[in-house]
């Protein structure tokens, strides 16, 4: 019964930092994406000097190694969060993490029907921003969907590493108990319930896609 | 009526390659009618007929629709109400996958403004017009190509516009549905007292619609005139190849002609082809006369390629001049 509660407290822990940090990256992952997609030479408005800034700045955040990122935001976390131990504490740096990662999918995503779907929305004479809203978005609903899915994922992995130094969640009980204790079972019921819960997101994720894809 | 004037457009592929897209193209396409822009691939045609919504702006020259004097100075406010009175239609359709028939069509006008009960009506009488009825509510992967493009069709009409563009409207579909897309576009503009556009590299597609052609060689308008004439009398080397391409091939025949006697091509006017002439002046000159080519012009003209040997042969060409055919020395 003790295990029971230590395997479901550690799974609530990853379930919340993920949730909260895939819902922020989604947001601010899709405004950096359309920003990158409208400013880059194929966009809608094309501007040299602020691609490069976004897109150094894009790919800097992707090339940090997750674990020095922790390390790095360390400072800001505590400013923040007011502690830097705990689910709440490692959320600033997954999502800063991840908010690079998807902003590329974005832009990729837009990009792939870009110029046909925005030549289009011009030529009827609609506006930029109507041509980014309710064009170009909600024809790549699929592509970004599958592409947050990606991120989650991706974001599931962060937090076994957040986990190993102080976050809480799987990462945190496979490493203190399984690792640290010798206990090879912790470490596998762990390893389960993270493929569990990535096979749920991909579950859900390929549900969302299927809803928004007409047939 | 659209003009242009002296208009430039250059592509930078690098700092050091750039293409001349369009070179000092002038031109006028009249009101209600169809005006055709053929070329070979990158003869600029594309980009030409883009300057005209301005989503290519040309670099120099002047291009003046509904009396603006030069669109490339209007504001971005006008330049959307401009875009409105014309619609686009594309090789690829470019429909919006996510939305069904009904809504892709009702787009334009919702991007402008709240939809009304009028504009639902307004797109359902538009959608049999095209001959969609019943594929209200199917979505584009469910179409055929030739739906895809009725829908593009019917989505450019729905504001109303004076002007329809067609970039390239039937590279994507067979020759059959080619034909009733081509048909299509032909009762529309008469419907709706269009002047239309339409750019291709289909000689086939031009005899099919056109009244006025504009062959268009490396960003330069090299000939122009009413399809008739540019049948009956093509003078640059690329129209020569273009008209031979639909069996005018006439000139090609002319050159092999190795016979004694005169040759020259005849155009039959609409009134005069049910005229029996050529042996009314067989009949009445001391001549022979040998029919080497003979073809239909899409407004029923009747051209004639001949080999004329006789005693009077001279007196062929001012007897059929009189009744009223074209004459000119092959």
């Amino acid at each position: 019964m003790h295990d029971f509660d230590m395997y479901f407290k550690a799974f609530n822990e990853t379930v919340y930092m993920t949730l909260i940090s895939t819902i922020i990256t989604f947001v601010f992952g899709l405004v950096l994406g359309v920003l990158l997609y409208v400013t880059s030479a194929k966009g809608l408005k094309p501007n040299k000097q602020v691609y490069a800034f976004l897109s150094a700045i894009t790919s800097i955040g992707r090339s940090i190694p997750f674990l020095i990122l922790i390390v790095l935001l360390l400072p800001f976390t505590r400013f923040i969060i007011g502690t830097i131990l705990g689910p709440s504490a490692a959320l600033p740096a997954l999502i800063i993490g991840a908010i690079p990662f998807y902003a590329r999918l974005v832009e990729l995503a837009l990009l792939e029907k870009g110029k046909t779907l925005s030549e289009t929305g011009v030529s009827f004479g609609a506006t930029n921003t109507t041509i980014i809203t309710r064009i170009m978005i909600p024809e790549s609903k699929a592509s970004l969907i599958r592409g947050i899915t990606v991120t989650s994922i991706a974001i599931v992995g962060y937090t076994s590493i957040a986990g190993a130094i102080g976050a809480g969640g799987l990462g945190n009980l496979a490493y203190l108990y399984g690792y640290a204790r010798n206990r090879q079972d912790v470490t596998i019921i762990a390893t389960l319930l993270i493929i569990a819960l990535i096979l749920l997101i991909q579950l859900i994720g390929d549900l969302i896609v299927k809803r928004f894809t007409p047939n | 009526m659209i003009t242009l004037k002296h208009v430039y457009k250059q592509f930078d592929i690098s700092k050091k390659r750039h293409i001349k897209a369009l070179n000092d193209v002038s031109l006028t396409i009249q009101d209600n009618t169809i005006h055709g822009i053929i070329g070979l691939s990158g003869a600029g045609k594309s980009t030409l007929i883009r300057t005209l919504n301005q989503l290519e702006t040309h670099d120099e020259g002047e291009i003046s629709v509904f009396g603006y004097q030069d669109i490339k100075r209007l504001n971005k406010e006008s330049t959307r109400m401009l875009r409105r009175r014309m619609g686009m239609i594309f090789q690829s359709f470019n429909l919006l996958e996510s939305k069904t028939v009904l809504n892709n069509i009702l787009f334009p006008i919702r991007v402008q403004r709240k939809l009304h009960q009028a504009d639902y009506q307004k797109a359902y009488d538009i959608i049999n017009d095209v001959g969609l009825k019943g594929y209200a509510s199917s979505y584009p992967h469910q179409l055929s190509g030739g739906q895809k493009q009725r829908v593009g069709i019917a989505r450019a009409l729905i504001n109303d516009p004076e002007i329809l563009l067609c970039d390239e409207p039937t590279s994507a579909l067979d020759p059959l549905t080619t034909k009733q897309i081509l048909a299509l576009i032909k009762r529309l503009k008469h419907k709706h007292h269009l002047t239309v556009v339409l750019v291709t590299h289909d000689m086939h597609v031009i005899k099919a619609v056109c009244d006025e052609v504009t062959v268009m060689h490396e960003g330069m308008p090299v000939e122009s005139g009413t399809i008739d004439n540019i049948l009956f009398n093509p003078t640059h080397p690329i129209t020569k190849e273009l008209v031979q391409l639909i069996g005018f091939n006439m000139h090609d025949v002319a050159k092999k002609i190795n016979k004694p006697g005169l040759v020259m091509s005849l155009k039959f006017p609409k009134h005069l082809t049910g005229e029996s002439l050529i042996s009314t002046c067989i009949n009445k000159l001391d001549v022979e006369i040998n029919i080497l080519f003979a073809n239909v012009t899409p407004n029923t003209e009747g051209i004639m390629l001949i080999n004329v040997n006789g005693s009077e042969q001279n007196q062929v060409k001012p007897y059929l001049e009189k009744q009223g055919v074209v004459i000119k020395d092959a």
